[in-house]
Parts: C-alpha cells; sequence; structure tokens
C-alpha cells in the first residue's frame, strides 16, 4: 500500500523528484528480512512489512518537513540510518513512510576541541579513521563499525575499549532532534548556541528522548544531527594490511599490543579485570564467547565447524582467557609500565600470556560483527547488562543454562557463557549473550527464549538493557519502573499523539505477543485489552 | 529440550539433517535462494572494507549504491529484490530492469560481503540478469544492438569484420603464423584502441616474444554473458575456445581486462569446466610483464617523469580468480558438502602492474585511497556504459576524484574499456590529468628492437 498521491506531490516537493520512490521494486529493497540480524525470526515475520513509500531528505530542516506533512496526512514514518538493525529498524505498519538517512553523512571535526558532529548517515570507521589521523580515538560499538554512529550511540556502543573510555552514549554532545510533529529540540549547548561541544545544558535533560533505557528505534523522533567526543589515542599510525579477507591493522608494538592471557579459572579471570581497572591501565579488557575464536581462524561455514566439533564441554567451560590492549596513550614508556603492572597481576593471578598477533582485526577500526553470521545464518545479541565485574558472569551462565532448553533451534555451544568485560576501569562489569540458529529451521523455539530471557532477569534481578524496545513492555515496564511502561507511553502520547513514529513501537513486542500463537504460552502477565496503538 | 552435550557430531548432525541441491549454475535463480536470504544488510558490499576505510571522504566502492542512493540499487537490496522474483511475488518492469542492469557487476560487492560471509553475491547478480532474459523482458534495447553487431560483424561496434586486424598496419609487425603466445586483441583494441594492441604486440616484440592472432578473432562475448544473453555467450565461447585449441597455442594472451574474465572465468563457467581444463594458460599482458622483467627478458630503462595512479580493473583484479565447477548439497546449518572453495577476490592480478610500474625510471607510483579489492569501478564495463551512459561517466567522475586527490599527473589502467571511459570524462571536464593504458607506458619504458 503506498500513500496517497497527494501527500506524495507535497513530500515530492520537499526533496525533489529524484529522492522519494513509491516504485514496488525500489520498496522491496527496503524489506527487513529474510537475513540480517534478529531476521527471520517470528518478529520479523509478523511484525515487519516494505515500506509503501521511500523518501531520502538532505538536511534537518527537510526532515521537519517530512514529519510534518506526514502529521498533515497521518502517514506512519520510519527513520532509518543504515537498515542493519533487523525488523526493529523497519516499517511495522502498511503504507509507511520509510525516511531513508544516508544523504544526511557528515562527518565534521572540530579540531581544536576534539569532537565530530555526524548525520545520521554516517558510520563509524570513517569517523575513527578521521579521529585517529589526528591521533584521536572512538569507541566503535559492538553493532559493527558499519553501523550508523547515531543510532549505534543512542541505543548502546560499546565495546571492549569501553574499559578505558567509558560508555560511549555518556559522550554524546549537543545534538538536534526533530520531535514526531517536525518540532526541533537542540539539546545541550546547542540549545543556546550553535556550538555543540556539550552534553548538556540548563533545563531538564532531554536525552531520555532519545534512548529510554537503551533506544527506542526512532519512535520518539528523529535524530539529525550529534556531536560525539573525540578521546587522544597514541600518535602512531596504525597501518591497514592484508588483503580481503584477512585484512587486519599492524599495531606499533612499541604503543598498541594485544595480549591474551589464560587464566585458571573465572575467579582468577574477574580478579584481573578488577585488578587491571584498580591500577588504571590498558585500553580494553575482554573475554570474548570462545567460538569467536573459531570464526576468527575459519576460512568458511564449513571449517568453523570443523574447529568448533573438535572442542567439547571441558575446553569450552575450562578455558579462562582474559584479552587485554595495551596502549601508549602518553608514551613508549608508559605503555612498558602498563605491560609491567599487567604481568605482576596475571602472575599473581596465575595468568599465562600466550602468543598474540601484532595486529587488530576487530574493535580498533573495524569491530567485526558481520562475521557473526557465518557459522549458522543467523543471529542476534539477545541481551547486555552491565553490573558488577563479579555478577556479570553470574548473568552469562544463567542466559547459558536457559539456553540448552532452546537448542536446538538454537546453536550447540557446550554451555558456552558469552561475551564478558570491563567497562570504565573494572567499575562495572558488562556482559552479553548472542545467540545463532538456522533460518530454515523451526525458530519458534528462539521467540520463546528471547521472552523467556526477560522473565528470567526479572526474577534473578539483573538489570536488562533491550527491555525498553525488545521485550513485550507490559511484562517488563512493571517490573522494572514499577512504573516505566507507563511513563514511556505518556511521553509517547504527549510527543507523538498521532502515533505516526515508528508504530507500534515501544509496544511492538507486546503486539508480537498478541499476534504470534505460538507466544501464547510464554505470556502470562497483565495486558491491556485493547492494546493502546 | 536437548541434552547437554559434552560433544557435538558436527558430521552427524549434518548427515541427518534435510539437504537442499545447489549449484554454481547462474541460469537457475532458485540456486541461490539460500545466499540472497542470508544477507545481513551489514553493506559490506557498499562499504570499503573498514580496515582500509580511508576517512570521511571516499567511503563507498560500489558505484551503483553510491550514485542511485535507494538501497534497492546496491548489493543487499538486490539480494531481497530477487527473492521476491524467485518466489513471483515482483513483477518486472523498467524501474526493476533498471535496478537490475544499472551496474557494471565490478565484484565490490561480492569481494566485500566474502570478507565475512560465503554468499554468492556476484553470481546471484549474475542469475538475476539471465532470468530477466528468461523471462524475456531482458536485455536493454542497447545491448540487443550490441548482440546484433556481435551476430553480424563478431564485434561489439558492429564495425565491419574485415577491418579487425587494421592496427597491424601501424604495429609495423607480423605476427608469427604459428606461436605458442596467441594474442587475443578483443574488440576494443581491434576497432576503437589500436595503441593498445599495438603496444601489446610491440611490447611481445620487445621481449622476444614469438605470439599469433586468432585466424579469425571474434568477441569474446563479454557483454552478451554480463546482460544475461547466456545461450549466445556460450556459443561464442566454445567457438572461440574451440579455434584456440586448434591453434595449438599454449597460452592466450589478452590486453583487455573484461576479456581476460571471459577467457579466464566465464568461459569455464559457461562450458561447466575448470579453468585449468581449458586446454591453455589465460594470461594478461601484466602478468606476462611483470614475468618478464622479473627474468630480465624486458628493461624499461627509458625514463618516465610522472607521478602515476594504477586503476584496478575490476576483471583484472577481484573478479579474475580462476573458475572450478561446483554442486552439491547444502544441509545443516547451511554447510555444503562436498567443500567449496569460494573466489573472494584475494588472488587477483594486483601486484604485477604495481611492480611494473614501480620498476619504471623516474615513474612514481600513488595509490589512491581505494586499491585493489576496494577499488571503485569506472562503471563503464558489463553493459553498463551502452545502457545507461550517465551512470558511466558519473562514475569515471567519481574515480578521478581519487586521482586529483593523490594529485596524479597520469591515470593508468589495464582495460580498454576503463581507459575510454576515463578519457571521455576528462575530456569533457577538461581535466588535466593524462590516461593511459598499461600497454602504452610499459612500451613507453622499453627500448624497442628495430
Amino acid at each position: 500500500m503506498s500513500i496517497s498521491k497527494e501527500a506524495y506531490t507535497v513530500l515530492e516537493s520537499i526533496v525533489g523528484a529524484e529522492y522519494i520512490s513509491d516504485d514496488p521494486a525500489v520498496c522491496e529493497g527496503y524489506r527487513s528480512g529474510p537475513g540480517g540480524y534478529e531476521s527471520g525470526l517470528g518478529y520479523e515475520r509478523v511484525m515487519t512489512v516494505i515500506p509503501g513509500c521511500v523518501i531520502m531528505p538532505n538536511s534537518t530542516e527537510e526532515v521537519q518537513r517530512i514529519v510534518k506533512v506526514c502529521c498533515r496526512y497521518n502517514i506512519p514514518y520510519v527513520p532509518y540510518s543504515t537498515g542493519f538493525y533487523g525488523p526493529r529498524s523497519h516499517p511495522h505498519v502498511d503504507g509507511a513512510l520509510l525516511i531513508d538517512l544516508k544523504r544526511m553523512d557528515e562527518i565534521d571535526i572540530d579540531d581544536k576541541h576534539w569532537f565530530a558532529v555526524v548525520g545520521p548517515g554516517a558510520i563509524y570507521s570513517p569517523l575513527q579513521e578521521e579521529a585517529m589521523k589526528r591521533g584521536g580515538y572512538v569507541v566503535i560499538g559492538g553493532g559493527g563499525a558499519q553501523a550508523s554512529v547515531i543510532a549505534n550511540l543512542i541505543g548502546d556502543g560499546w565495546s571492549p575499549l569501553s574499559h578505558r573510555i567509558g560508555l560511549p552514549h555518556r559522550r554524546i554532545l549537543g545534538t538536534e532532534l526533530v520531535l514526531p510533529d517536525g518540532e526541533l529540540v537542540r539539546m545541550g549547548s546547542l540549545a543556546q548556541q550553535d556550538d555543540p561541544f556539550w552534553g548538556e545544558g540548563p533545563g531538564p535533560d532531554l536525552r531520555g528522548l532519545l534512548r529510554g533505557y537503551t533506544g527506542l528505534r526512532g519512535c520518539l523522533g528523529i535524530v539529525t544531527k550529534m556531536a560525539v567526543k573525540i578521546l587522544p589515542f597514541q600518535p602512531e599510525r596504525l597501518e591497514p594490511t592484508g588483503i580481503s579477507p584477512h585484512t587486519s591493522l599492524a599495531l606499533p608494538e612499541k604503543r598498541v599490543k594485544w595480549i591474551n592471557f589464560v587464566v585458571p579459572n573465572k575467579e582468577a579471570q574477574v580478579k584481573a579485570m578488577f585488578e587491571i581497572g584498580k591500577a588504571e591501565i590498558a585500553g580494553a579488557v575482554t573475554k570474548v564467547p570462545l567460538f569467536w575464536r573459531a570464526i576468527a581462524k575459519a576460512e568458511c561455514k564449513e571449517e568453523f565447524w570443523d574447529l568448533w566439533g573438535k572442542e567439547n564441554s571441558d575446553s569450552i567451560n575450562k578455558f579462562f582467557i582474559v584479552r587485554v590492549l595495551l596502549i601508549g596513550f602518553t608514551s613508549e614508556e608508559q605503555m612498558q609500565y602498563d605491560e609491567r603492572v599487567l604481568m605482576d597481576i596475571m602472575t599473581e593471578v596465575g595468568g599465562e600470556a600466550r602468543p598474540t598477533k601484532p595486529s587488530d582485526e576487530s574493535w580498533i577500526k573495524n569491530a567485526d560483527s558481520a562475521g557473526m553470521w557465518m557459522m549458522c545464518g543467523s543471529y542476534v545479541s539477545v541481551d547486555y547488562v552491565i553490573e558488577t565485574l563479579s555478577q556479570a558472569t553470574q548473568h552469562g551462565e544463567t542466559y547459558a543454562d536457559l539456553k540448552w532448553k532452546y537448542t536446538p533451534p538454537l546453536m550447540p555451544d557446550y554451555g558456552d557463557p558469552g561475551w564478558f568485560q570491563s567497562f570504565e576501569l573494572g567499575h562495572q562489569g558488562y556482559s552479553e549473550f548472542l545467540v545463532y540458529w538456522d533460518q530454515d529451521q523451526d525458530t519458534n523455539g528462539v521467540d520463546l527464549f528471547y521472552v523467556d530471557t526477560a522473565k528470567m532477569n526479572i526474577k534473578n534481578r539483573a538489570y536488562t538493557s533491550l527491555l525498553g524496545p525488545h521485550q513485550p513492555l507490559y511484562l517488563t515496564g512493571p517490573k522494572y519502573g514499577p512504573n516505566y511502561h507507563t511513563w514511556l507511553l505518556r511521553v509517547k502520547e504527549e510527543f507523538d499523539p498521532q502515533w505516526v513514529c515508528h508504530p507500534p513501537v515501544p509496544l511492538a513486542h507486546d503486539v508480537f505477543m498478541e499476534r504470534a500463537p505460538w507466544m501464547k504460552s510464554m505470556k502470562d502477565w497483565e495486558v491491556p485489552k485493547d492494546l493502546p496503538k | 529440550m536437548a541434552e547437554r552435550q559434552t560433544k557435538i557430531d558436527v558430521k552427524k548432525l549434518f548427515a541427518e539433517s534435510p539437504k537442499t541441491p545447489v549449484k554454481l549454475d547462474i541460469t537457475d535463480l532458485n540456486n541461490f535462494v539460500y545466499d540472497m536470504s542470508r544477507c545481513i544488510k551489514c553493506k559490506g558490499c557498499t562499504w570499503v572494507d573498514h580496515i582500509y576505510m580511508p576517512g570521511a571522504q571516499f567511503r563507498t566502492k560500489c558505484p551503483t549504491a553510491t550514485r542511485y542512493l535507494y538501497d534497492s540499487y546496491g548489493a543487499n537490496g538486490k539480494m531481497r529484490i530477487g527473492i521476491a522474483l524467485a518466489e513471483g511475488k515482483l513483477q518486472w518492469t523498467d524501474k526493476l530492469l533498471e535496478i537490475i542492469y544499472a551496474d557494471p557487476l565490478c565484484g565490490a560487492c561480492d569481494v566485500g560481503c566474502k570478507r565475512n560471509l560465503d554468499l554468492e553475491i556476484g553470481l546471484t547478480l549474475e542469475a538475476l540478469r539471465v532470468k530477466a532474459v528468461q523471462d524475456g523482458v531482458g536485455p536493454l534495447p542497447a545491448h540487443k544492438k550490441i548482440a546484433q553487431n556481435i551476430e553480424k560483424q563478431h564485434n561489439f561496434f558492429g564495425s565491419p569484420h574485415n577491418n579487425r586486424t587494421t592496427w597491424l598496419s601501424k604495429a609495423k609487425l607480423t605476427p608469427a603464423q604459428k606461436a605458442d603466445v596467441l594474442y587475443f586483441v578483443g574488440c576494443s583494441a581491434s576497432y576503437s584502441n589500436p595503441e593498445i594492441a599495438q603496444a601489446t604486440a610491440n611490447i611481445l616484440k620487445a621481449a622476444g616474444t614469438d605470439f599469433m592472432l586468432m585466424p579469425d578473432e571474434w568477441c569474446c562475448g563479454n557483454t552478451v554473458f554480463s546482460v544475461g544473453m547466456i545461450e549466445e555467450a556460450r556459443a561464442l565461447a566454445r567457438r572461440n575456445v574451440e579455434e584456440v585449441k586448434k591453434t595449438g597455442a599454449k597460452t592466450v594472451l589478452t590486453s583487455c581486462a573484461e576479456g581476460y574474465r571471459m577467457w579466464k572465468v566465464d568461459y569455464p563457467k559457461l562450458l561447466n569446466c575448470s579453468t585449468d581444463d581449458l586446454g591453455f594458460k589465460v594470461v594478461h599482458l601484466v602478468e606476462y610483464v611483470a614475468e618478464q622483467i622479473k627474468e630480465g627478458k624486458l628493461k624499461p630503462t627509458k625514463s618516465m617523469n610522472m607521478r602515476v595512479a594504477y586503476h584496478d580493473s575490476c576483471s583484472l583484479s577481484r573478479l579474475s580468480e580462476p573458475w572450478t565447477p561446483w554442486e552439491g548439497e547444502r544441509g545443516w546449518m547451511g554447510m555444503v558438502e562436498p567443500r567449496l572453495t569460494r573466489r573472494r577476490g584475494t588472488n587477483g592480478v594486483y601486484f604485477q602492474p604495481r611492480d611494473i610500474l614501480k620498476s619504471i625510471p623516474g615513474l612514481e607510483l600513488v595509490e589512491m585511497p581505494r586499491t585493489r579489492e576496494n577499488a571503485f569501478c569506472c562503471g563503464a564495463g558489463r553493459g553498463t556504459k551502452e545502457a545507461f551512459p550517465d551512470l558511466a561517466q558519473w562514475s569515471a567522475r567519481h574515480r578521478l576524484e581519487e586521482v586529483k586527490y593523490v594529485g596524479a599527473e597520469a591515470l593508468v589502467s589495464a582495460c580498454p574499456w576503463c581507459k575510454n571511459n576515463f578519457a571521455q570524462a576528462v575530456k569533457e571536464d577538461g581535466d588535466a590529468i593524462e590516461v593511459l593504458d598499461i600497454s602504452e607506458v610499459i612500451l613507453a619504458s622499453i627500448a624497442t628492437k628495430g
């Protein structure tokens, strides 16, 4: 279903004929699945449709005008930066206008004050390259180097580099947000002047409109510009080497170095991370899922399974690795000092350094998320939590335990407890649990697992980052709020009374629960008889 | 609920899983449904490899996605469109034909995708064009005209077939009647770029290499193959391969990247054999010359004081890995059996042309931000310039911005189609950039005999 001819004509007058299309082939190209992040699951099949029309604005003003037209003609719309973030960033209702923001891809660096002003179409790797040319860096989130900087920062944007420079969304500076009715909100220092150098400003902090807990998938407006802080790195060039698929950054070893350690047990793992943070050394400290090592070694899917098939539950669950990135931020001597301290810590916990390549394949410039699809074809990070270091490991283990119930269709992984690392110099512990499956199998179990994890987190009183946009709001809101859902829906009603901005988010997963018959057995919480929208 | 595995028997899981037969056969789009359905929209097809990402400028490597912007024009969009076509849920329209054909099939998407995944994007795009022809809607009128030219005059341009060897008159040499090396000149060098054919012939002469021509050379069929006219292309492949076999030549040498790809990759693909089974070796001039320089048979001694950027012609670089036919079945977790060695563009002809240029005294080779497997295509190849001249010229201009960015005086490529497309843009814009084929540069740098 396309939008009315009259509305189309008005929209066309804003961007020009070249940048709007309701052609069925053009719209088909914007389909969410069947592949991709979280795709091939029930949510994607039940909740997403192709857009009725696609439009590509080139400025904040054009976005404002488009949104106002949508309000006038009651056209549901969805902001879209790269489309990588799976079904939740695609239209959920027929006849929606997909606002493709890729033309707004500016990356302007303020060389004096070290921040970058980016548009929603800008992705991470060019930003990182520009930052590194200047001796600076940003965190490329686990979402990948191909993720929109703005979309990823609104959602989460963390990576192992968050050990040193903290949670990236805390480095959001001046930001422009077009509200669902087209009004422009300028946040932080932009509220008072054109310089976006600072994130806070006088009056209420409106960044909650961007994020809720961890992002609202564009249901409260469209960010058209954001300033992001750049932090000091080190001056030497990380030289790209190799030919695809074997490309990596050659590290200047006296200034940047990864070292992998094997430690005796989980307690040693946690203690090592804690001590490294306490000593205020290292640029990244992480323990990644062990099958990532097999992904990195394998040339192809079949080779991955050759390697993974050689493992067993002991080799996985009794293997404790701590991967540390040392960076000589200020000098070679500083890195030498850090390395000596690190070796002392590892001696104390019984860690043993393993030979580590003097290169970086993933995290500094290329967060290699695309490889996650190699072994099974389908993937989603079902949850991430930010806890203490000791709590974070327990989180992963509870997930691994619950996962058995849904394996298959989930990938057999011997109970690997997921990804675990230090944030903010060990002040926080991060756990992320990723699941993989083949979308050609019966995937209902994956849908069930998804919601079951929310119930498990509620039971275990774990903070779950994805509760806002990725779980039924009426399940998670009362438990985490106690009135998170009421708050969020009031805000939604206030700013988007017509619910034209990416409906039915933030109630999309609630609607999915209603529509998908195989989810009925899971539902044991109260919902209004008629969901609000 | 599964029992808690202490060990996974991958072979058993695969053996017990349902299987789908699959072939690397572009005449049936259904062979690529798995590949299309696993596209994850990471747009590795569009972005420069993130490790090599040069910064805020020159971020993309796909001409089509960069020019038209809509996702639908990028490989990620075409994978979704392809599924809809395979399932009969999308009808052919002029816009859809534009989406499928406004694309130089340069392989940037395929290599980018295969950095992380095992998806056959390039073959899928070829299969979409074959389907367009099978469904009676493709190719486009401009392509049909070329097919007619080839049918009537055996060349791309429709020029008189008898003029095919006119370039020889200025080459001041006579090819051998019989030799181990057969120089396949190609339509472009035969008719529109005789300077390339003449330079190539003289380089071979300078190296002391006897060479022959095909007794009756016909078009390689690049365009008809690339636009999906698979039967016409197969007939040409069969005919040309047989003609070479009759000559007894051991090596077919080309000076055209598109022709090189046809002989080395697409003829075996069309004839269901491997490159090694063709019965002769296929080399591009740059491979041959690099070897001759290494062996001391050719010596670039004449100084060329210029700053030069080298443009990787797609068909010589990321598209040029040899072909091996494969068929098998897909099972558990999408694994295939027997094992498939994917063509990922790793072993393209990247270093030889650079080695040659670096060996020339006085010549300064500078790399553009997007090089080798990340190079931005000139936009002319595989039927694009004929049907979408605007896209071809836009792409050339976009690439020329990189030449200016690195301050090169000349742009060198190893394909006449690249040269012509760049030269046209340079001429129209009045740019102070010289556009040269590498054969001309090599010839100018060596002392020729007689």
